[in-house]
């Protein structure tokens, strides 16, 4: 614990730190370009010199370690001529043009060089030029901003897992690029905008569209996966026109995935604004009278099990608790949350939570994926295995289809008989493992008899210790934990539901389940996508930036989103069209307010009404498994189009047409 | 033959009655609304003149069309009825108000003769008529229901009655001179009547303050600076005005400024000799009468004008103490010492049905 | 005695008539005001009237798009939407003014980094709508080409000051 003095200031910093971070810790700003906290040090943009006692020069207080007994001072003459001196060699090649740049107003460099820079220049010459690079649908680059701190390097290389970005040349003519200039393929590549101090690497869809102080922020939650991660919704106007993300160590550190940043503009396109009823066939516009009377009369005569209920991967908490209490005053109790077709034991949240948590699978060194991908499911996960594996040394095995996770892993083959005959190798390793992790995909869940196969096996390696719960199943929707906490489940999964005397189906923005047409289908949702196809009545919803909702992602973390827009045209937040069709039905449901809802949820599930992870027991209970065979498949074919939002967008529609056919780039250019 | 007896002869008993005294009430009415015209093109002027400005300039040679591109555009503009507002009387205020204006010039002898009405209760009338005025200007304050409008209403009739008290007494001394109401008698009782050269009362040392303190109820009557508190801009954005629009208002405007042009025409009548030249001597007399007469009524139309460009508004306080403590003990006060006067000139000898 | 003098004084409307005679005379004095549409009064360089949007001599807009004067308006009268046109460039779909919101402080083209936005010394642009006032790009960039000689000779004659 070396304790040092920073401006007068004695400070005590953990082993290892630099003196940067010791500055920080003294309330010293520094000012720096390259360093970064999640990424290795680079030490090359030099604006973190402070000047340090018995040193000949001043040092760059992110590369030199703190040391017992160091004087820092950080606010002499000699550190801000270093600095200014910095900033001028900085601005040198910078081109002046910040009034165009996307950057403005949220830039490093333009900061710092107003509260460090030395005001005007020296260089008469003519400054750099550099051609731009071509790195894919999503980024937008202006390479003769580049300060070449190689943040975005840095990331690809350690964050990421995809080496597709680097430096080529030296001094003046050293310039980034993603090699071959092809898309950078990584699901992260989003966060490198947020990394770029300066306007070299900017959001592509979000180009010239706003600046930084037109936007309204709003705290939110990504529903793109089950993630659950922390984002700022930016929105001007009715218009949502970006989402980035908010740090929360516990679940998304600081970055986002590339769905959830760019799919935001889906939220523009193919939005139902209006109710629609099916009159002799076909859909025809309605008022919201008309369309609840078309939903009373046909539920007329209906007893309540011959209703069911479907809710999507997007929903809110609230929605989901309205939906029960409507259905449940119909009568009906059978709804079901796995769209996918997953079937898993659904009794104590043990049995389908991502046990280890989000940093906790950062800490295994044994894992074992069962036909997942969690690359594409999670893309945020697969950066915390990623860490495991390469940090932490961690040995990673993968039942399932052959998929490039960005991380050693050693495939065992696709056939789910493999649960039960484990090979030796990885018997031996989670023999000696202390934090073994079984992760089971929704593909793979699709099969009968995975579940318990899986629990079987994960019995048999023992991932269960002390403190320790490493059985994980990995869900892919944000709606998924909350609804299986209120139990929306039945047994059998989603074609079960189907089975029986099945007459009337509920769809709560249910868009990934084939329905099948000859029942009376009440659609509510968002988007005119898959769940509208065999809609008798369509009403229409509010998405996830228009809500203040609830949700909990797959580890179990009940976490609150805010409302950033309104809901287009006629649409409505969820709860209250159920409540308002409620009273249309004479079955009212007993709440008028968000906040009387909440309290409803907070009532039954205490642990849905507050922040915080939900409860759960640390022990699995036995199950009896048969023998499973039969190849295992991935949940996604295409990262880009899981949901109806992402299917509405036009950015993710350019990503699809980028990554699957390269030669189209030119065209899409 | 007479006008009318020509209708008569023509028409026949009531019908050519009736059509003899239309045309001659539309000669009088359509000539007394391009006075009004010229009369607030005129004011305009006047006031700019005196502030040293140019004023309406632009529209028709030296912007002589200004008034009446004003009227076409009131015309044009939309009648805003307030919904809060009392329908009826609303809309019958602003036509009281301009009846009253254009009925009060049935007795004004323009030349000899040149009379509609030429009442021997001439004066009565118009004082009964433009009393009668304050009703149009009080409907429109309470109609309007507005509490600008109101206050400028009740203002106005306060004003209204305090100075027709002192008007009364003012008059009354005219009268006395002139031993009749007939306001024709009564200029023909101002021929030479000051040393039997001057034509008009206002030469006369015991009538000339008479004038002047006429000449001041004038303005208070007609809400003329400094007595405009009833419209007072300042204070109630435009008093019993605040809610009317297009012709409504505009009939208010019209109806304001013919009270006005009544008032230049009634001063030289009651004290300047009418139609008489001011001097009587022969000569004088080649010019017409009519002409003597609207030379005055400009005249008086100028000081008028004049007036509100020199004084501030007073407040209603003192304006109220100029007419209950000034203005009535001063003209009652003068009408005795008129009175006496007469009395001991032994004036009243002459009079008609003297004893 | 000064009572009676006073009330004397009143009496005679001594300050009336005094008011009324120095009225009269300033009746006969010149006009000191102009005959406005006829004459006009001179017009500083700084003058800020009707806004334009300036082209380069090439003929391409100088606006950017970067929104600072939108963001300096302190009427919020400017709105402003960007994409990126067909080349790449940064341009505003829609610069919208709403000239019944203007104040005229002339912040915008302060604020303004390539001189796109300025304010013409034209100050008669009265409309006889109230949509007529909502200024769109294209009449700001007609404004531009219409008054872009004065602009230009005003720009220069201020720059030195600048």
């Amino acid at each position: 614990m070396p304790r040092l003095t920073v401006d007068g200031i004695e400070v005590e910093v953990p082993n290892g730190a630099t003196v940067l971070q010791a500055c920080e810790a003294a309330g010293a700003e520094i000012p720096r370009f390259c360093y970064h906290e999640r990424l290795s040090i680079a030490g090359n943009c030099r604006m973190c010199l402070v000047e340090m006692e018995k040193a000949p020069k001043p040092v760059a207080s992110c590369a030199m370690p703190a040391a017992d007994g160091q004087v820092i001072h950080t606010r002499t003459e000699k550190v801000k001529k270093a600095r200014e001196g910095v900033m001028e060699f900085l601005l040198i090649n910078h081109p002046l043009d910040c009034p165009i740049c996307d950057q403005g107003g949220e830039c490093d460099l333009q900061d710092q060089s107003l509260a460090y820079g030395r005001g005007h220049n020296r260089f008469d010459e003519n400054k750099r030029a550099v051609t731009e690079k071509y790195m894919g649908p999503l980024i937008k680059t202006a390479m003769t901003r580049c300060i070449h701190c190689t943040r975005c390097v840095r990331f690809a290389e350690e964050v990421a897992g995809v080496e597709e970005i680097g430096a080529i040349g030296r001094g003046e003519s050293m310039q980034i690029t993603s090699y071959l200039e092809k898309a950078v393929t990584s699901e992260l590549s989003g966060n490198v905008i947020d990394l770029c101090p300066v306007g070299a690497l900017t959001s592509k869809p979000y180009a010239f569209k706003a600046r930084p102080w037109e936007l309204k922020k709003t705290d939110s939650i990504d529903v793109m996966d089950a993630v659950g991660s922390n984002i700022v919704i930016g929105s001007r106007g009715a218009a949502v026109l970006r989402a980035t993300p908010r740090i929360n160590d516990d679940v998304n550190e600081e970055w986002l995935a590339d769905k959830s940043r760019f799919a935001v503009d889906g939220l523009q396109e193919r939005r139902l604004d209006t109710p629609w009823v099916r009159v002799a066939g076909k859909l025809q516009k309605a008022t919201w009278a008309e369309a609840f009377g078309a939903i009373a009369r046909g539920l007329e005569g209906l007893s309540g099990d011959q209703i069911g209920g479907i809710v999507g991967d997007l929903n809110a908490v609230e929605d989901m608790a309205a939906f029960k209490d409507l259905l449940a005053a119909l009568g009906a109790t059978r709804i079901e949350s796995r769209q996918d077709g997953a079937l898993f034991s659904t009794v104590q949240p043990q049995d389908w939570l991502f046990n280890s948590g989000l940093a906790g699978i950062e800490t295994a060194d044994a894992i074992l994926l069962v036909g997942t991908n969690p690359r594409q499911e999670a893309a945020l996960v697969n950066a915390r295995l990623r860490k495991a594996v390469k940090k932490g040394g961690a040995k990673a095995f993968a039942i399932g289809p052959v998929a490039d996770l960005s991380f050693p892993v050693t495939q065992l083959g696709d056939d789910a008989a493999l649960l039960t005959d484990l090979p030796k190798a990885v018997l031996d390793v989670f023999a000696k493992a202390e934090r073994p992790a079984i992760i089971v995909g929704m593909g793979a869940l699709k099969t009968p008899g995975l579940y318990e196969a899986a629990r079987a096996a994960a019995a048999k390696l023992g991932v269960v210790k002390d403190g320790w719960n490493g059985f994980n199943l990995l869900h892919t929707a944000a709606a998924r934990a909350g609804a299986l906490r209120m139990g929306l489940a039945i047994d059998g999964g989603v074609t079960a539901l189907g089975n029986g005397d099945l007459k009337a189906l509920f769809l709560l923005g249910a868009d990934e389940v084939n329905v099948q047409p000859g029942r009376f289908t009440v659609y509510i949702g968002t988007h005119g996508d898959r769940g509208v196809r065999h809609a008798d009545v369509i009403l229409p919803a509010a998405a996830y930036t228009e809500k203040s909702g609830t949700y909990v992602n797959l580890e179990g973390r009940v976490q609150r989103a805010l409302r950033a827009t309104q809901p287009p045209g006629d649409a409505r937040e969820d709860w209250t069209i159920l409540r308002a069709l409620s009273s249309v039905l004479g079955k009212k449901l007993p709440y008028d307010d968000i906040d009387a809802l909440r309290r409803r949820i907070a009532e039954e599930w205490p642990d849905l009404g507050r922040a915080g992870l939900i409860e759960r027991t640390h022990s699995l209970s036995d199950v009896t498994a048969a023998p499973v065979k039969g190849p295992l498949a991935h949940a996604y074919s295409n990262y880009h189009l899981t949901n109806p939002i992402a299917r509405a967008s036009a950015t993710m529609a350019a990503c699809v047409s980028s990554l699957l056919a390269p030669e189209n780039r030119e065209a899409a250019e | 033959m007479t006008y009318t007896g020509w209708f008569v002869e023509q028409f026949g008993q009531g019908l050519g009655w009736f059509l003899a005294n239309l045309t001659l009430i539309l000669a009088i009415a359509f000539p007394v609304m391009v006075g009004v015209a010229l009369a607030v093109y005129a004011d305009r002027k006047i006031w700019a003149a005196m502030q040293m400005r140019r004023g309406p300039n632009v529209v028709g040679p030296f912007g002589l069309l200004q008034t009446f591109a004003d009227a076409a555009k009131l015309f044009l503009k939309e009648t805003i009825i307030p919904s809060g507002a009392s329908t009826g009387v609303f809309l019958l205020a602003p036509m009281i108000s301009f009846t009253l204006a254009l009925v009060v010039w049935a007795v004004m002898p323009f030349d000899a003769g040149m009379v509609l009405a030429d009442l021997n209760v001439g004066l009565l009338y118009v004082f009964a008529v433009s009393s009668m005025g304050v009703y149009g200007i009080i409907m429109s304050g309470w109609a309007s229901n507005s509490k600008y409008a109101f206050l400028g209403g009740l203002r106005s009739a306060a004003q209204m009655v305090s100075y027709e008290v002192s008007m009364g007494f003012i008059l009354v001394a005219v009268m006395m001179y002139a031993q009749s109401l007939n306001l024709s008698d009564i200029v023909m009782s101002q021929k030479g009547n000051v040393l039997g050269i001057l034509n008009g009362n206002i030469f006369n040392p015991l009538l000339f303050p008479m004038a002047i303190m006429f000449f001041i109820t004038a303005l208070a009557e007609t809400n003329r600076p400094p007595f405009d508190l009833p419209e007072a801009e300042a204070e109630l954005v435009a008093g019993y005005q605040v809610e009317y629009s297009s012709m409504s208002f505009a009939l208010f405007f019209l109806g304001e400024y013919a009270n006005i042009l009544f008032m230049c025409a009634l001063i030289p009548t009651l004290f300047m000799g009418g139609w008489l030249p001011p001097l009587d001597l022969p000569f004088l007399y080649i010019v017409p009468g009519f002409v003597w007469f609207l030379i005055k009524m400009a005249f008086m139309f100028f000081v008028f004008a004049w007036v509100k460009a020199a004084v501030p508004r007073y407040r209603y306080d003192q304006l109220m103490r100029l007419g209950w403590k000034v203005f009535l003990p001063l003209s009652l006060f003068w009408v005795v010492v008129v009175s006496g006067w007469l009395m001991f000139t032994g004036h009243f000898a002459t009079a008609p049905g003297a004893l | 005695m000064t009572a009676l003098l006073r009330s004397a004084k009143s009496l005679l409307l001594l300050e009336f008539v005094g008011g009324l005679w120095l009225t009269l005379k300033y009746f006969f004095r010149p006009k000191v005001t102009l005959n406005y549409p006829y004459e006009k009064g001179p017009v500083s360089p700084r003058f800020r009237g009707e806004h334009a949007l300036r082209r380069y001599p090439n003929g391409e807009e100088r606006c950017i798009a970067c929104k600072l004067c939108e963001a300096v308006c302190p009427a919020l009268a400017i709105t402003i939407e960007a994409e990126p046109r067909d080349d790449g460039s940064r341009r505003t779909t829609r610069y919208d003014i709403d000239m019944t919101k203007c104040i005229y402080c002339g912040l915008c083209q302060e604020a303004c980094p390539v001189d796109a936005i300025v304010e013409t010394p034209n100050f008669e642009f009265s409309t006889e709508t109230r949509e007529e006032l909502i200024y769109t790009k294209d009449k700001l960039l007609a404004n531009g080409e219409k008054w872009e000689r004065a602009i230009a000779a005003n720009i220069a004659a201020d720059s030195e000051y600048r």
